[in-house]
């Protein structure tokens, strides 16, 4: 048996002194009240066998001290608040009412809601907390707040476009210190948990299911829907691919449409997919940020998997123009390079996005400019400028990531040796960017421009210098952001800390991402893309709650406060009889 | 503390009118005393016929039955029963268990006692007040014929609140007095220390016949009807100021209920070895119909 307000210690140590005390009591009770009478004659006689209590002996009255005695502990436990003995005793219970996507369906949430609110009332109100589970983790209902509270709380949540974020829940109850030993976490939903998380909690942790769906009907779904370059290689648009997720026995039928408007069905192209899987391909889409939504139609299944946007990227040619006092053999191999890479393209000074000059010439005058120093004028062979962002994120990418320039391809040795100069790299701040290389490196005395890394850090140097936008692939609700592609991402990103535990930023529902944005403002788009979701995989079986003892702290203390008020009114009976004094 | 009442309340008309029917037999009174109307052993003059006696010079000729003679021949005289009186000796008990409770036992016993009284002047018998409380006190004036009663009511009156009970030395002391035997009423709770049997042993030396007149109320029987009873006490007696720390517990109850029946028993079964007269008196209620009830077919037979 436990108690819900006391630790059994203490109960049982309350039990102990109340006992200790009433027998005192008892004693000092027996306070003689002085009564006149005619003759003590026959009093005299009637206690000669009994004589009057004295000291420990004068207590006698045990019928009396049991009754009270009991009545007293009858009531102590009431207030202590007694629970049946469970099979799992726990210190503290998590109830999970689960708002994602996967308990999207009404009837799923309304009884996850209605088995939950019954759980509620077999608990001690500071022995449990409930936490709302949609895009993310929502403490609705603290320990020691009153259960009625909870209707008002949840009416204005609704369930989330998102996968759930149960493991993140499981995650905060594996730290230790931060919980009683032993808690409980219930999930009212269809939230899956995964084996691995389960075998990653700490012991003490127990994970069940308050509600026992059936199985769901299972419909199609989007599982995955994303962009990528062309593979016409045409550098301004991009191909869309598409996974549906079919209804068993049933052909995704499947429609697309581009800012609002709807494709042609045959620019729809169906590609070989794996078993239970249909793969869909959109080629050479304009990459200029518009939205494109995809829609499977489905009856059965739930209906948040049916479509997806996501936001196209905008990817652009690169002009370039170069400063007619170049060397000749400059001037070649970087025009060489230019014309090898599709997404760049020469231009003259006017049209031009970069230039590339002498260090000194004003071509191109503000423009960011890959510039040709003299090996006397700078002591670093390579001398990357970036512009101060305030938070000293660029220079960090930059000192992290240098290398990704193409850089770390140089056969520096080799150079080093010619020039008998060590060769470096630096970066450091300045009103616009700018890469400054020593002009020798140039030269046909060196191999640089044969090199392999030649043409990688060109055209790396000239995507760093436009500050072309990145973009990334797909979007997926609750999922961290994948790799970016385009622009500066041979610079990768930072990797932000959203939580004290490490987690990726990940959009928290499919929707407008927050934050993201590309040229002009308009916010990157996520989808939901949850396979758990459309297929209806509920991860592990748990175990099924059951409720601690089956009866409830209030039911016990109702009974035991009602048993000890029926021995008080025996105890009143007794006493009018004159059995007990 | 409740007072003893006074002579008006005491001399009550009323009360003593319906006294009236009532008389106290004696079977035989001693010799001597005053001519009355009990019977007793002395032939001699009287009305109530008593026998025949063969006639002898000197016995008065106005006896002489001359039918018997002109039958017989033989000279007869009629011999007549002299009536006497009872000397009635009220023993009133002044201690003050007496005077403690509401109403005061002593009430009822004074009413009594002057009902007695008031009965046995009324017959002619001489009456002489004694009390006692932890020694016998005498009352030197003896009432006599109904003209006595008022002074005997208001020396009952006088009585006061005295100390402790005695009531075996009182007896003790009263039989060791050269007093004309007599009918002694002992009006009185009979609660002495020295034990029921200490007095029974007293009055069963006495020579007087008895009429024993036991004052109680409902909380002497049955502790449990007075409501300050209950749980721990410390029960003070009123006469001795002894206190004794009590329990009362339904087994304590039970002895106490033994020993005061024990007491009630002992006492009854001496007034009938003794061929005493046992009157138990409740004081809660009235004393009139008490008395009437002792008197049951008119005469109490002493």
């Amino acid at each position: 048996m436990t108690f819900a307000n006391l630790p059994l210690f203490a109960a049982l140590g309350g039990l102990a002194v109340l006992a200790v005390l009433l027998f005192a009591l008892q004693r000092l009770r027996a306070r003689h009240i002085e009564v006149t009478v005619p003759t003590t004659l026959f009093w005299l006689a009637a206690v000669r066998d009994a004589p009057v209590r004295v000291f420990w002996q004068r207590f006698r009255h045990w019928l009396a001290y049991l009754l009270i005695l009991l009545i007293c502990s009858l009531l102590w436990l009431a207030w202590a608040g007694p629970e049946l003995a469970s099979r799992h005793a726990v210190d503290f219970h998590v109830l999970f009412l689960d708002g994602s996507a996967h308990t999207a369906r009404a009837s799923d949430r309304e009884r996850a809601v209605a088995a939950l609110k019954a759980d509620l009332q077999t608990l001690p109100t500071d022995r449990r907390e409930v936490i709302w589970g949609g895009a993310f983790n929502l403490k609705v209902l603290r320990a020691g707040e009153d259960a009625l509270l909870l209707d008002q709380r949840l009416a204005s949540l609704t369930p989330a476009e998102a996968p759930s974020a149960l493991r993140d829940q499981l995650r905060l109850l594996g730290i230790d210190g931060a919980w009683p030993e032993r808690v409980e976490l219930v999930i009212y939903g269809r939230a899956p948990v995964a084996a691995e998380t389960l075998a990653a909690l700490r012991g003490g942790v127990r994970v069940t299911r308050g509600v026992d769906y059936p199985a769901a009907e299972r419909g199609a779904g989007i599982v995955a829907f994303g962009v990528a370059p062309a593979a016409s290689a045409h550098p301004e648009r991009v191909d869309a691919l598409l996974e549906v997720a079919p209804a068993p026995g049933g052909a995704p039928d499947v429609t697309l449409r581009l800012d609002g408007a709807a494709l042609p069905a045959e620019r729809l192209t169906r590609l070989p997919a794996g078993p239970g899987r249909a793969l869909f391909a959109v080629r050479d889409l304009p990459a200029a940020s518009g939205v494109l939504e995809a829609r499977v139609v489905d009856e059965r299944g739930v209906a948040v998997d049916d479509v997806a946007r996501l936001r196209l990227p905008t990817r652009r040619v690169l002009p370039i123009a170069l400063a007619p006092d170049l060397p000749a053999p400059v001037a070649k191999v970087v025009g060489d390079v230019v014309a090898a890479d599709a997404g760049l393209t020469r231009a003259d000074e006017a049209a031009a996005a970069v230039v590339v000059r002498r260090a000194g010439d004003d071509f191109g005058g503000a423009r960011p400019a890959l510039e040709l120093t003299a090996a006397d004028a700078q002591a670093h062979a390579f001398v990357i400028d970036y512009v101060e962002d305030g938070a000293g994120e660029a220079q960090q990418l930059l000192h992290r990531r240098v290398a990704a320039m193409g850089l770390d391809q140089i056969d520096a040795t080799r150079l080093a040796n010619a020039l008998q100069r060590p060769l470096s790299a630096t970066v450091r701040p300045a009103p616009r960017r700018r890469v400054a290389v020593w002009e020798a490196l140039f030269g046909a005395a060196y191999n640089f421009t044969d090199s392999r890394a030649f043409p990688v850090f060109v055209a790396r140097a000239f995507r760093y210098l436009a500050a072309q936008p990145i973009w990334h692939p797909y979007l997926a609700a609750g999922r961290p952001l994948p790799a970016p592609l385009g622009g500066a991402a041979w610079l990768g990103r930072p990797a932000p800390a959203l939580d004290a535990l490490g987690s990726e930023f990940a959009p928290p529902r499919a929707g407008p991402v927050g934050g993201g944005a590309q040229p002009g403002g308009a916010p990157w788009i996520a989808a939901l893309l949850s396979e758990e979701v459309t297929t209806g995989h509920q991860g592990v079986a748990l175990p099924a709650y059951s409720s601690p003892g089956g009866v409830g702290a209030r039911d016990f203390a109702m009974w035991l406060a009602l048993l000890a008020l029926a021995l008080l009114a025996g105890e009143w009976v007794l006493h009018q009889r004159g059995l007990i004094p | 503390m409740p007072a003893a009442p006074t002579f008006e309340a005491l001399f009550d008309p009323q009360f003593l009118t319906a006294l009236r029917p009532f008389s106290l037999r004696a079977r035989r009174v001693p010799l001597a005393g005053r001519p009355a109307d009990q019977m007793s052993r002395q032939r001699g003059a009287g009305v109530e016929f008593a026998d025949y006696t063969p006639y002898t010079p000197g016995d008065d000729l106005r006896h002489l039955d001359w039918n018997i003679y002109r039958r017989l021949g033989r000279l007869f005289v009629r011999v007549f029963e002299e009536r006497r009186d009872l000397p009635v000796y009220l023993l009133v008990d002044r201690s003050k268990s007496m005077y403690l409770e509401t109403p005061p036992r002593i009430e009822a016993g004074l009413k009594t006692a002057l009902a007695l009284a008031a009965i046995a002047l009324g017959q002619h018998d001489t009456v002489r007040l004694l009390h006692f409380s932890e020694g016998l006190r005498l009352d030197a004036a003896t009432a006599s014929g109904t003209a006595g009663l008022p002074g005997l009511a208001r020396r009952l009156a006088a009585l006061s609140e005295q100390a402790g009970t005695d009531l075996a030395g009182a007896v003790r002391d009263l039989a060791g007095r050269r007093l004309r035997r007599g009918l002694l009423v002992v009006v009185s709770d009979f609660f002495d220390p020295a034990g029921i049997d200490a007095v029974v042993g007293e009055l069963a030396l006495c020579r007087h016949r008895l009429l024993l007149v036991c004052l109680v109320n409902e909380a002497d029987a049955e502790p449990t009807a007075r409501a300050d009873l209950r749980g721990d006490v410390r029960l003070r007696d009123c006469e001795s100021g002894a206190a004794l720390d009590v329990t009362i517990t339904p087994a304590v109850l039970a002895r106490y209920r033994a020993a005061h029946a024990a007491f009630r028993a002992r006492l009854a079964e001496f007034a009938v070895e003794r061929g005493a007269g046992l009157a138990h008196v409740d004081t809660a209620e009235d004393v009139l119909p008490q008395v009437t009830a002792l008197f049951a077919d008119g005469a109490l037979r002493v």
